[in-house]
């Protein structure tokens, strides 16, 4: 059994203050928050503040950055309540094994469902606060006058009576002697001076000039190199390997069969991977060579009509009113899986040295990592150093560790050396946690007035929990399968929501907004549908069905088709599609404007899309989401399929995963209306209207309802 | 029957407290999962495992699906005469496993 | 050892409503959940129904367990407790729990002089993170017990809102 790392079972849980003053006479802060019963929230923070001399202030970020931008959106919430000088804050991160060590005083670091802001900015804000009140009370009390008389600004504090200020290098010191106060007031969102600011990220002068350091890019000294092969049948094993061609190649060092892979590790990545396509490898892959798309296709079917669901939501008595109804609708949509793509594959840097681990990776789960780490192993938990490094994608691919796992598997091999594991794309696209395939009835039942009046909902789809994370579903849902239909906002006194869940070999994971990637488009399409079948313009059809229940729906998507001009006179040839949903606590809502030739060239005129996050702490990083969600959400839209045949996918790179151009980008133009008074997330919710406002307009253009995903199959292009 | 392994001193003085550690090679089914034909796979779980030694039971485990697969455990006994240590399982199907070692005191 | 039926055992899963949610306020409809299942027992529901009413002590059982899990599947947990494990003197049960899991005993043992020690290490299948409660029972018919936090990262996007 491995060492384990011994919880404080004997110590009195309390919470007491920590303060140390930094040799060079700065400041760090340090917290203890008392230890709360709920073990599924953590928002404790520690040492989130130093304050050097020369005046810079670091401030600590404990997530991952992946271009979401939270590296200076989460320290901007800091930076506000301790009213520091931006221009002298400086960001660095705070580590898994810190957090370890500290017993988790920088609470969760996974950057992953859209929360790093809506989890942490009450700590944060709280963490900014209490040093600003310990600033202050140290100059006070160095002037020997009230508080009450102080105030801080721009890294100084002054007091206004006798003009006299300090700035927080001085006052670090001392304010480090003091005593924390235990409650802090928060301000108020009017009173914010960098939160809702557009600054622009901290790290954009590095990418841009080829500084950064992502994952694939750590170096360390004697380090060689891997590249691996698992089996391409999902589940397989290795049966037999022949790696004598191979073995004693100039440059090749090992070749390592690994069970679930095999491994050539060698002097350079090229070799390794040149190496590897010619090590004969016989799979024991069971079954599942047979697993093909008609299938899985033909599972999903039969889940539709299968005798046992999972109800995820029964209100009134959906299928006696849609037995009344005056009009009822039946469609069935289907959406497929989708590889994530990072631009930067699964990597991962190990060096285990005795009972010491080394681990550089791109990983949206430092924790995760470090827990995977030393198992695979076989070392203590405080011996492994997992050092952060910049994601070149994430997309929630790089939270589960099953890659990471494998470069430990390496290093611990090649014990001493340290080994850079890359997969090559092939590897990635073949080897993904696929977003799931979906395939949805609708059946939706209108009264005389075209009014929508009932819905019944059913999915018949794998579930990523009980799959990936083997968790025992609460009545037998999976609320990703379920996402915005559970939850719909619609007023309406009748709604089944029911599910059927259908794996296959096929592995999956969470992929970009999950299942509000697919399920808005499902049901925003069909609502389109409904409206069509009672004779109403889609907006005022929605708008009559939110009612007054969703007010921030309606908000948002007025929002939307106002800044759209919805209603208004458009080119000839030009129509328009709307669509609105809600996920990770946002409300979005989109409208696009196409037109689309005989030929099925669909040329997208303008997208306006839009997000109310509750609060916007980064206008510019919201900017940069919403533009960024129609890239990557048109090159799911248009061309993202994943097909199995013979147990294997067959896409392997981006000739047959085909991304957008960037010719055929369009305008795009951004709407942020925050209504404040709540936090919602943004590095997902982003995408779920695109496609349901697309597929509308493309309807209104052409008359051709699209029920499935991507729009290729549909004989459909993008026009640049 | 299910692979095992069971681990204890070859021998020990009478009266010492010695550890015994048992891994069984079992799926602890939960019940809660769906294979890939999508039929639950029914809950199966080492309910009840004795040791038994010198024909009295000295240990006795009822795990349920909160212990992993292929189950692990570690526990201690106090050695009195060389005899028999006997360790029997049955598991939800009703299939038992067994073990049985002999243990040098002296 | 009773078959359970494997048909009763699905409707009944399937049709088990209410029982967590209902808790939560979730009456009819289940939102997009967290990663964890079901919600998160109280102490004094994990430990009242084994104690019930016995002197209950939080002292002398030690936990040596992780404190983070990437995920729950496998969790190594070790318990021992201060006993003298004579025949006038020592432990007769140990019950680990668990406050989230679908079942709350996830073991039960039975000790006695015989043990020489009471000490029980294994490994746990924990759906999500929690806290994990070590009861021991002593000959004296009182109780002791000691707790445990223990964090599962969450490896996805999932949608908690």
């Amino acid at each position: 059994m491995t060492q384990l790392d011994t919880q404080s079972t004997g110590l009195a849980r309390r919470d007491f203050l920590k303060v140390s003053a930094t040799t060079a006479a700065g400041l760090s802060l340090g917290f203890y928050w008392p230890n709360r019963g709920d073990a599924a929230e953590t928002p404790k923070l520690n040492a989130w503040i130093e304050i050097q001399a020369d005046e810079t202030v670091i401030i600590r970020y404990a997530r991952a950055e992946m271009g979401q931008g939270s590296r200076t959106s989460a320290p901007m919430l800091v930076a506000d309540e301790l009213e520091a000088d931006w221009k002298k804050v400086r960001i660095e991160y705070a580590t898994a094994h810190e957090n370890l060590r500290t017993k988790r005083a920088y609470g969760d670091m996974a950057a992953v469902g859209s929360r790093t802001i809506r989890n942490s900015q009450e700590y944060l804000r709280k963490a900014g606060a209490t040093a600003r009140e310990m600033l202050i009370a140290a100059a006070a009390n160095q002037w020997g006058v009230p508080v009450s008389e102080c105030t801080a600004a721009l890294g100084k504090v002054h007091h206004a009576a006798s003009k006299r200020s300090l700035s927080y290098g001085k006052l670090a010191a001392a304010a480090a002697q003091l005593e924390a106060p235990k409650e802090v007031k928060l301000k108020d969102p009017k009173d914010w001076k960098i939160i809702g600011k557009p600054l622009p990220r901290v790290d954009i002068p590095d990418i841009v000039t080829g500084k950064i350091r992502y994952g694939i890019d750590a170096q360390v000294p004697g380090m060689m190199y891997a590249a691996v092969a698992a089996c391409p049948v999902f589940n397989g094993k290795v049966k037999a390997m022949d790696a004598s061609k191979v073995e004693n190649r100039r440059g090749i060092v090992k070749v390592l069969n690994l069970g679930e892979f095999v491994a050539v590790v060698a002097n350079n990545w090229w070799r390794a991977k040149e190496a590897l396509r010619e090590v004969a490898i016989d799979w024991e892959t069971g079954d599942h060579g047979q697993l093909n798309s008609a299938a899985i296709m033909a599972s999903f079917k039969a889940g539709m009509g299968q005798a046992e669901l999972a109800v995820a939501r029964d209100d009134g008595n959906t299928v006696q009113a849609l037995a009344s109804a005056d009009k009822v609708l039946e469609a069935e949509y289907y959406t497929p899986y989708l590889a994530h793509a990072t631009m930067e594959p699964m990597v991962c840097t190990a060096w285990l040295q005795g009972d010491k681990l080394d681990v550089w990776t791109s990983t949206q789960n430092p924790e995760g990592t470090l827990a995977v780490s030393a198992a695979t192993a076989g070392v203590a938990q405080d011996k492994v150093t997992v050092h952060p490094m910049q994601l070149g994608g994430g997309l929630g691919r790089k939270s589960p560790q099953d890659f990471t796992r494998q470069g430990v598997m390496i290093a611990k091999a090649m014990a001493g050396t340290p080994v850079k594991m890359v997969w090559s794309r092939e590897e990635d696209i073949q080897h993904d946690l696929y977003r799931p395939a979906s395939l949805v009835r609708f059946k939706g039942g209108l009264d005389k007035d075209g009014k929508l009046n009932a819905l019944h909902i059913r999915v018949s789809a794998p579930s990523i929990l009980a799959t990936l994370l083997r968790l025992p579903l609460p009545k037998g849902v999976d609320g990703q399968a379920v996402a915005s239909f559970n939850d719909h906002p619609y007023d309406i006194p009748n709604s089944l929501v029911d599910y059927a869940q259908r794996n296959s070999n096929v592995p999956v994971g969470f992929w970009r907004t999950v299942g509000h990637s697919q399920n808005p488009f499902m049901r925003e399409c069909f609502v389109d549908e409904l409206a069509l079948a009672a004779g109403k313009d889609p907006l005022a059809f929605r708008m009559a069905a939110l009612g007054q229940k969703s007010p921030r729906d309606m908000a948002i998507l007025q929002a939307v088709a106002k800044a759209a001009d919805w209603g208004g006179p458009l080119p000839k040839g030009v129509f328009r599609g709307i669509a609105e949903t809600e996920g990770y606590g946002s409300y979005t809502a989109c409208v696009c404007e196409v037109s689309v030739s005989d030929k099925g060239e669909v040329k997208i005129h303008r997208v306006v899309i839009g997000i109310d996050p509750g609060h916007a702490v980064n206008p510019d990083n919201i900017d940069a989401q919403l533009q960024g969600s129609v890239v990557h959400g048109l090159s799911a839209i248009f061309w993202g399929e994943m097909t199995v045949k013979d147990g294997r996918i067959e896409q392997s790179n981006f000739h047959d995963y085909r991304l957008m151009r960037l010719n055929e980008m369009p305008v795009v133009k951004t709407v942020i209306a925050p209504t404040g008074g709540f936090w919602g997330g943004v590095g997902e919710p982003t995408q779920a209207p695109l496609a349901p406002a697309l597929c509308n307009a493309i309807f209104a253009a052409s008359g051709k309802r699209v029920r499935s995903l991507p729009l290729k199959n549909h004989g459909m292009s993008l026009k640049a | 029957m299910a692979q095992a392994r069971f681990d204890m001193p070859a021998q020990v003085r009478a009266g010492e407290v010695f550890k015994l550690r048992l891994l069984i090679q079992h799926p602890m089914e939960t019940g809660y999962l769906l294979d890939l034909n999508n039929q639950r796979i029914p809950r199966n779980v080492i309910t009840d495992l004795r040791c038994t030694y010198l024909g009295q039971e000295v240990f006795r485990i009822e795990p349920s699906s909160g212990l992993s697969a292929n189950p692990y455990m570690e526990f201690f006994l106090r050695a009195t005469q060389s005899g028999d240590i006997r360790i029997d399982w049955v598991d939800d199907r009703g299939e038992r496993g067994q073990l049985t070692r002999t243990l040098s005191v002296v | 050892m009773p078959q359970t039926s494997h048909q009763a055992r699905r409707r009944a899963w399937l049709r088990h409503s209410l029982g967590c949610w209902a808790a939560l306020g979730f009456a009819s409809q289940v939102k997009a959940q967290g990663m964890v299942s079901g919600k998160l027992l109280s102490l004094s529901q994990m430990l009242d129904p084994i104690v019930a009413g016995a002197k209950l002590v939080r002292a002398d059982v030690h936990i040596e367990t992780v404190i983070l899990a990437d995920n729950g599947l496998s969790v190594p947990f070790r318990v021992w407790v201060d006993s003298p494990m004579t025949a006038q003197n020592h432990v007769t049960h140990l019950w680990l729990l668990s406050q989230r899991n679908p079942v709350t005993v996830m073991a039960k043992a039975h000790l006695g002089p015989h043990s020489g020690r009471a000490e029980l290490s294994t490994r746990l299948r924990l759906a999500g993170g929690q806290q994990l409660v070590a009861l021991a029972r002593l000959s004296s018919g009182e109780f002791r017990y000691e707790l445990a936090d223990l964090i599962v990262t969450e490896a996805g996007c999932v949608d908690s809102s």
